[in-house]
């Protein structure tokens, strides 16, 4: 395929294209940053790609927002992927939520929030 | 009666483990209670067998299928001739046992463990020979191996846990290769029962011949065979007298009994002639007598060079297996009897040795003839019959053998068995001689007037009517193990029918 | 309202009900919170066996939730394989809690525990909502539930190793929970379905279209659940997890957490994508390998601890490939051994984390070279230990046996042998580090702690017994199980 046709394809799938960037990126983010809040934040970065992914699929070129109402007919977006991600929105909260309170109780116990200092302090984790 | 005759196996493999439990209660509160109910236990199990003798010479053949496990896997009970041959043989050596326990026993610490584990390896035992398919026994086998663990284990001293670790990781080896074999079978055949028309593998081909190995492996491991021989040396002398004389006996028995059943019922005489596998144990039989007889001259301890001596004697079982002739085979199982008295006989008389003065190494042992003049003499029969001087059993047994082996046009065999007899002499001649006509060593009993210092008669009568069966199977012509050994090999070359 | 029809969601709502109850009763009426945790897993116990009958006379049913149909509305498929699971996890999950109902009291600070109750049902509720449910963003949901619950009850002990522990896992749960949305994503796209019949239907057609978008969304599954249920080499988090945690907690974990979502693996790769997409990616072949190497690496890492709860976590690694070994052979018998093995693994598992368990509470000692003589002390917990230990190698007679048995022969069936050594020698690795705990514990002389242990309450031993009992029962009478079992595995095989 030629260059300008890769472009283009990737215009039309924007969403996806920038989707897949931002989960490399909070993956990326995840495993390899030792301080824990830069860990809980690449895990957000990455669960608001998996949404922009979804929601992404639901988009219909010329929709509107999904709401009724008598005597107007238009094309709507899916609303399926949106009631989806706000769950997953929901849920990503949540961990998030009992992720950072984690972070405070390892740093009352260690008294630092980098993971290598943690590992040191315990002895050497397990494989 | 058909009904009472076919439950009468699992009656002898379910009454000693019941009586396991009972003994192991009646135990806290009263010790004679607890050694009256041992030996009670294997009367009743040798007499039940004796009940089977009627109909079993008559030519019948008792299954009985306990239960399914799993489709076409099932606990059942076959007894046929061979098995009750095995089966009188054992429940017969652990009756003399449980009665020499009682005397031997009564120093030792731990007899409250002792008892028990005696009674349920019984019933385990009687389990591997009564097993009417291979998963059966297998499942007998494995408590077997399992429970004389603690046997073994029994002093508790740190040779002995040695020793036993290495026999439970052998034990664990030897477990896996039969499961191996048994998966295998399995596949290849969709049964394991032995109580099948036709053997249940017909055709050669690479995964056949694996579980062949893998028998071969599994129980040539129990048997002593060489190269997994090798935590037999250890377990053997660490394990109380009485237990070292079921693990000689009987318990390397079964090994030689499952290889039996495994080539007649799941691969077949034709089978294995025509495909030669057999030759394999030969070699390793060879090997094996050779290796045991001459390593057996080297050893001090005379409880180890017993054990040596049982896995040259095994190789002679061995052998005989991989002949597959008649004569072969009835001598065979005849040295399965012979053996089973003879060693008994060694190792009890070692235990009154042992138990009386103390000493375990052969130099120790100049002029205990004359202390112990019974023990030695039964000690002496044993030996004799050991190396193969008529008219003892042992002799009997080589000479079938050899017989045997030249019916099947393999002249080196017989070679083999002279060689042997004749490091056999090498390594127990010196230990008669020097017991009755030798100096007495140790401290300052240079002179004295040696008093006769027996064991107790407990432990003597069951020594004096082994080694005396020890004279009376080779003497008489026709005598119960002779006849059973000639009608088992009939049987099992007709195809187990 | 007839309450049987709504069986299956009640299964899940009782308990899911109840958690939210607890903090509740954890306030004013402390000595309610036992019984009512009790009472609402017994519920979904007797729930689960009525429908594993109900399956096993009538057939696999469906139910729909607030009565939409399918694909409008959320559908439970209650099938054989739902039915065997969720018989399994209500059924030791109560042993479990049973147990530590007086375990909890001595491990964890007062205040707290009555929300261990709280995650305790949660993690029931979802396991049980993810094995029944037949939509794959309710799924999801669960997942995430179970990840929550499954790491709360982790650091509920709030020590310094907990607390790390849990965060390891939940950052590489979320990490597998992300992975298996991801996935969800791209199989909606090309589906437009979230419902496992409705998406099995369209796939084909769609594989035709986009191979590709499937490839990569059936890796993601296999990667995310992998995570979750410490595949190798995704089972990095597991042995702190597991070891640090407290008692029931790890025994839950080990013996149910981890199994669910291979159950979940079980059911999307059979039921849902097609056969063909498996052939076209070396799937299988990828999952089997993974899996000896998850047996044999666990099983060599396990020899090497000293820790007794870190030795039954790496060996909680090596067993669960069994279960993936199972399903990556594919074919009956060795589907049959890999369900059976869940149940079987459940069973052991935890009887022996729990008498562990039992060794710690009664003596503290944690390390296996101090545990000399404690048959002769504590002979319940130790007698416990040995069966387990037995039907880890793979003695007859107990259920490992057989699990192992048909492991075996489905590796011989589609003709690769080469498996069954892989079982058979770590068998054999097993009873390496098993069986010297057992001799040790049995034939030494106790020492120190050791020698005086704290009694156990029998809240702690009946559980124990019983789980024992049936490791020794469904070993010899396997066939009770076993009916349920080989049609769960035909059904998914499509015979």
């Amino acid at each position: 395929m030629t260059i300008t046709e890769i472009v283009l394809r990737l215009h039309a799938n924007s969403y996806y294209f920038f989707a897949i960037i931002l989960f490399i990126i909070g993956f990326h983010t995840m495993l390899t940053h030792n301080n824990l809040i830069k860990k809980v934040i690449g895990m957000n970065i990455m669960d608001m790609a998996i949404f922009l992914f979804f929601v992404a699929i639901g988009y219909v070129r010329g929709g509107r927002s999904p709401i009724l109402e008598p005597g107007v007919n238009h094309t709507f977006i899916n609303p399926l992927p949106s009631a989806l991600i706000l769950t997953g929105i929901v849920v990503a909260v949540s961990v998030t939520a009992y992720a950072l309170s984690l972070i405070i109780k390892l740093y009352k116990h260690y008294g630092t929030i980098d993971a290598e200092e943690i590992m040191r302090i315990r002895g050497g984790g397990s494989l | 009666m058909p009904q009472l005759d076919s439950f009468l196996p699992v009656w002898i493999v379910m009454f000693p483990m019941v009586m396991t439990v009972v003994i192991f209660y009646v135990e806290q509160r009263s010790e004679k209670m607890r050694n009256a109910l041992a030996v009670a236990t294997s009367v009743v199990t040798f007499l039940s067998v004796l009940a089977l003798y009627p109909g079993v010479m008559a030519g019948k053949i008792i299954e009985f299928e306990l239960f399914q496990i799993l489709p076409n896997l099932a606990i059942s009970f076959r007894v046929d001739i061979l098995s009750f041959s095995l089966a009188l043989l054992s429940s017969f050596i652990w009756m003399l046992v449980a009665i020499y326990s009682i005397d031997y026993m009564c120093k030792e610490h731990g007899c409250n463990r002792y008892y028990p584990v005696l009674i349920i390896t019984l019933a385990s035992c009687m389990g591997i020979f009564m097993a009417g398919d291979l998963f059966t026994l297998f499942v007998f086998f494995e408590l077997m191996s399992l429970i004389s663990y603690v046997l073994v284990v029994h002093e508790e001293t740190i040779e002995a846990l040695r020793a036993g670790y290495k026999y439970l990781i052998m034990t664990i080896i030897g477990g896996l290769a039969l499961f191996f074999g048994i998966i295998i079978t399995f596949e290849l055949g969709g049964s394991v029962s032995l109580s099948n028309p036709v053997p249940l593998i017909s055709e050669p081909s690479n995964l056949a011949f694996f579980a062949f190995i893998s028998f071969l492996i599994g129980f040539g491991m129990k048997a002593g065979m060489f190269p997994l021989h090798v935590w037999l040396p250890d377990a053997h002398p660490v394990a109380p007298s009485p237990a070292s004389a079921l693990l000689s006996g009987i318990m390397l028995k079964t090994g030689a009994y499952g290889l039996l059943r495994v080539i007649f019922h799941v691969y077949g005489i034709e089978f294995m002639q025509a495909t030669g596998w057999t030759v394999i144990l030969a070699v390793v039989a060879v090997i094996t007598i050779l290796l045991g007889s001459a390593v057996a001259i080297t050893q001090e301890n005379l409880k180890r060079r017993l054990a040596y001596s049982s896995v040259g004697q095994m190789g002679y079982i061995l052998l005989g297996i991989s002949i597959l002739n008649e004569r072969a085979l009835m001598g065979n199982i005849f040295h399965i009897f012979s053996h089973a008295f003879m060693k008994s006989t060694l190792f009890l008389a070692a235990g009154a040795i042992i138990l009386k003065t103390g000493k375990k190494n052969i130099k120790d042992l100049g002029g205990i003839g004359r202390q112990m003049p019974f023990t030695m003499f039964a000690f002496t029969l044993a030996a004799l019959s050991m190396i193969g001087i008529p008219p003892f059993n042992g002799f009997l047994s080589k000479w079938t053998l050899s017989l045997g082996a030249m019916d099947a046009g393999v002249p080196f065999y017989v070679l083999i068995l002279l060689i042997s007899s004749l490091l056999n002499g090498l390594y127990y001649l010196p230990i008669i001689i020097s017991a009755f006509f030798g100096e007495e060593h140790g401290e300052g009993h240079q002179h004295q007037s040696i008093k006769i210092n027996e064991a107790p008669y407990k432990m003597l009568i069951p020594i004096a009517i082994l080694a005396i069966s020890c004279l009376l199977f080779g003497l008489l012509p026709s005598n119960l193990p002779f006849d059973l050994s000639r009608v088992a090999a009939e049987y099992l070359l007709r195809g187990g029918f | 309202m007839n309450l049987s029809q709504h069986l299956p969601a009640l299964i899940v709502v009782v308990p899911l009900f109840f958690a939210f109850v607890m903090p509740l009763l954890a306030r004013w009426r402390k000595q309610w919170c036992v019984p009512v945790t009790l009472g609402a897993i017994i519920f979904s116990f007797v729930a689960a066996v009525k429908m594993a009958f109900q399956v096993m006379n009538t057939g696999p049913f469906s139910y729909y939730m607030g009565d939409w149909p399918p694909p409008w509305g959320i559908e439970l498929g209650i099938d054989y394989l739902a039915a065997f699971a969720a018989l399994t996890i209500t059924g030791v999950g109560l042993l479990i809690i049973w147990y530590g109902s007086k375990d909890l009291l001595h491990e964890l600070k007062a205040e707290v525990i009555g929300w261990y109750y709280t995650l305790y049902l949660l993690l029931i509720a979802s396991m049980v909502g993810i094995v029944i449910t037949n939509d794959i963003f309710n799924m999801f949901v669960f997942l995430e539930i179970c990840a929550i619950a499954a790491c709360g009850i982790i650091s509920i002990k709030e020590s310094r190793d907990c607390i790390e522990a849990a965060f390891k896992y939940l950052v590489l749960s979320v990490l597998g929970s992300g992975a298996f949305l991801l996935a969800v994503a791209m199989l909606y796209m090309v589906t437009g379905h979230l419902n496992f019949t409705f998406m099995a239907e369209a796939l084909p057609e769609a594989m035709a279209l986009y191979p590709n978008n499937l490839l990569v969304a059936l890796a993601l599954l296999i990667v995310g659940l992998g995570v979750k249920a410490a595949l190798f080499p995704l089972h990095v988090w597991l042995p702190d997890a597991h070891s640090s945690a407290p008692s029931p907690s790890s025994a839950v974990l080990s013996a149910l957490v981890i199994k669910v979502y291979a159950v979940a693996m079980i059911r999307l790769l059979y039921l849902v994508f097609p056969r063909e997409l498996l052939g076209m990616a070396p799937v299988m072949e990828i999952i089997l390998w993974m899996s000896s190497l998850a047996i044999i690496i666990g099983s060599m890492f396990a020899i090497v601890q000293d820790d007794i709860k870190k030795m039954l976590a790496y060996s909680s690694i090596a067993q669960i490939g069994y279960v993936f070994l199972g399903v990556g052979l594919m074919s009956e018998s060795a589907l049959v051994g890999g369900i059976l093995h869940i149940f079987n693994h459940a069973l052991m598992k935890s009887m022996l984390f729990l008498a562990a368990g039992a060794f710690i509470y009664g003596t503290g000692v944690r390390k296996l070279s101090e545990l000399k003589g404690i048959g002769h002390t504590m002979p319940i917990p130790a007698i416990a230990f040995c069966i387990g230990a037995f039907s880890m190698v793979g003695i007859p007679i107990t259920s490992g046996f057989i699990s192992k048995w048909y492991l075996a022969l489905g590796s011989l069936d589609v003709g690769r042998p080469f498996f069954m050594g892989v079982i058979l020698i770590s068998s054999l690795l097993n009873g390496f580090y098993y069986l010297p705990i057992v001799v040790n514990a049995f034939f030494g002389e106790p020492e120190k702690a050791v020698a005086k242990p704290k009694p156990l309450p029998k809240q702690m031993l009946v559980p124990l017994t019983i789980l024992s009992f049936g490791v020794i029962f469904f070993g010899v009478f396997p066939s009770l199980i076993l009916g349920i079992v080989y049609r769960a595995a035909q059904l998914l095989l499509g015979l």
